[in-house]
């Protein structure tokens, strides 16, 4: 199996603080399919730089305050 | 993560490409068996590789795109925003991959159906081989699509 990437993200808890905005209300703002906003939330998929602000962007936060980079610890 | 979980769909349901995919890897494997079925019972009813089935061939084409087209419509109506919007960046990354690992599942079996021909002569088998790999590579293409749909990219 897939080794999930480093890179976390708050967007699931990001989205229920935005008056419990629907993974589908995500996915449209941002021009994706609701199944990669859900891969994202899951950590099965890392976005794009362009996504990722687009995301940031969406609750209104810089890009580090929804996303973090979980180092390695070997 | 266990090998059931690329399977269960409650949690991160299948989208429109991911659903066609299945569609048309199920078409496919269909299709191969149904000729590899024909291919080996014609063999051995004659004692030797049977020769090209070229109208099979033709109606095999015929048939994919038409069954193609059906499933791609009938998905299309039951998801027709899914269906209207353009593949979005992981979708494409997905494609990319699967088709970019096809390729290398397509080539194996048709070097070897080259190599066969080199060694042996026997030119009908050649054409089944390389039908088969085309064959086989269309099918690995959507079965790579659906794991990377479910395990992630």
């Amino acid at each position: 199996m897939a080794k999930p990437p480093p890179i976390t993200n708050r967007i699931r808890e990001l989205r229920e603080q935005h008056g419990a905005m629907s993974q589908s209300a995500l996915a449209e703002a941002i021009g994706v399919t609701r199944q990669t906003v859900i891969a994202i939330e899951l950590g099965k998929y890392s976005p794009s730089l362009e996504s990722a602000f687009r995301i940031a962007r969406v609750f209104g936060l810089g890009l580090e305050d929804v996303f973090g980079w979980e180092a390695d610890p070997h | 993560m266990a090998m059931y979980k690329i399977f269960y769909t409650k949690r991160f349901p299948m989208s429109f490409r991911e659903k066609t995919s299945w569609a048309m890897a199920l078409i496919l494997i269909a299709a191969a068996a149904f000729y590899l079925n024909l291919v080996i019972s014609a063999s051995r009813a004659l004692g030797q590789t049977a020769p090209p089935f070229i109208g099979f061939v033709i109606a095999y084409i015929v048939v994919i795109v038409i069954a193609s087209t059906v499933i791609m419509v009938a998905l299309a109506l039951s998801s027709p925003r899914e269906a209207d919007a353009p593949a979005d960046e992981r979708e494409k990354i997905i494609a990319d991959k699967a088709g970019n690992w096809s390729g290398y599942v397509m080539a194996v079996p048709a070097l070897g159906a080259l190599w066969h021909y080199a060694v042996n002569g026997d030119g009908n088998m050649l054409f089944h081989l390389v039908f088969l790999s085309l064959m086989l590579g269309q099918i690995a293409e959507y079965a790579f699509q659906i794991v990377l749909y479910r395990r992630g990219v």
